[in-house]
């Protein structure tokens, strides 16, 4: 019996796939405040199996505008990751990068975007190094896309993708705090059903 | 007094009279409306994907438009609607990621509006109203009494067709 969707998980596995969201956290933080050149501390997030329409809702609901953030996952693991952020999070990361804000998505300039997709892409690296590390497999990321739009448009793209047959998707809810002020980030991670088994095997929790 | 009846994602809905559907945020997603004016039946359903799985191991059939379309009409047949008198509309099939060198994320809007294309025709449903396509989500609502859509969609304002 092969895992066909995250009902089947038991809870160990499900454990193992909390830890990788601790330690993709802790990796984040020491990420984030290199970048921002700011001390960032990472509470340890929460880690959530959830089906479509509630993640819809968990995120606030399907017509709130966010900033989606996709990277591609090759080689051991196929499929995708996402980041959303809230305009009051990209501000706070403009301003510790570049010292400008913006009243609103449209005013995001081509550089101002290309910072926004460079902090996602190290937050998701940092789990993806999580996941590679705990699993001994090497992981690749595509050059991130990015969408500002209706968040229920934007995280059914890789789901619609990569989870043909399974219908749940694993959602880290980080939260991080830096010049005393806390922030919540959202990932979503989506590796097809196949890499699902595969990380579950090298962690030790899968048995055939 | 009308009322509005939300359908999820991978979810269809129907209603009659004077009531409405609402489905929100379609991105690669279609949302296939159905009419029946003469009973002012209306029938809506969310579909992510072309195809459901061969070997029947997808286990929500609104997911999918090869069998959530036949089971949102076999529904509105149940309470009375006439399959030669339907219309359909539909909204959705967008491109909301552009992965540089990537076509498999990017191509799954068409390939939803060639499933939902092919699927009514196999049905001899006629398409009277389409938006589809584009890189922008939209949220489709339907009313059973005239068998109206209309589309908001962020940025573009909204639509009634």
């Amino acid at each position: 019996m092969g895992i066909k969707s995250y009902d089947d998980l038991d809870s160990m596995q499900l454990d193992a796939l909390r830890e990788i969201g601790n330690i993709g956290a802790g990796n984040a933080a020491t990420a984030l405040s290199a970048t921002i050149g700011k001390p960032v501390n990472i509470d340890v997030p929460t880690v959530k199996i959830l089906d479509i329409n509630e993640a819809v809702e968990a995120l606030g609901g399907a017509e709130k505008i966010v900033a989606g953030i996709l990277v591609k996952l090759e080689e051991g693991i196929h499929g995708a990751m996402m980041s959303i952020q809230t305009l009051d999070v990209i501000n706070l990361m403009l301003d510790s990068l570049l010292g400008t804000t913006v009243e609103g998505y449209e005013e995001l300039d081509e550089m101002q975007i290309s910072a926004v997709c460079e902090i996602a892409n190290i937050l998701m690296g940092s789990y993806i190094n999580a996941i590679s590390d705990m699993t001994e497999m090497a992981v690749n990321l595509s050059v991130p896309a990015i969408s500002i739009n209706m968040m229920g448009a934007l995280i059914t793209v890789p789901m619609a993708t990569y989870c043909y047959e399974a219908e749940k998707i694993m959602m880290i809810e980080g939260k991080f705090s830096f010049d005393g002020i806390m922030h919540k980030h959202n990932l979503l991670l989506i590796p097809d059903v196949d890499s699902l088994t595969r990380v579950l095997t090298r962690l030790g929790v899968y048995n055939e | 007094m009308s009322s509005m009846a939300t359908v999820g994602i991978a979810e269809m809905g129907v209603v009659k009279g004077e009531d409405q559907l609402i489905t929100y945020a379609l991105g690669s997603c279609i949302g296939v409306c159905i009419h029946d004016k003469n009973s002012k039946i209306a029938g809506m359903v969310h579909i992510m994907l072309p195809t459901a799985p061969t070997d029947g191991s997808g286990k929500s059939i609104c997911r999918y438009a090869d069998s959530g379309i036949p089971a949102l009409i076999k529904k509105m047949e149940s309470i009375g609607a006439v399959r030669r008198s339907f219309t359909a509309k539909i909204a959705g099939g967008a491109k909301m990621f552009n992965i540089p060198g990537d076509s498999v994320v990017g191509n799954i809007g068409d390939r939803n509006i060639e499933a939902v294309k092919k699927t009514l025709a196999e049905l001899r449903i006629p398409i009277i109203g389409q938006d589809v396509g584009l890189d922008y989500a939209r949220t489709m609502t339907f009313n059973a009494n005239d068998g109206m859509v209309t589309i908001k969609a962020f940025t573009k304002g909204t639509s009634t067709w």
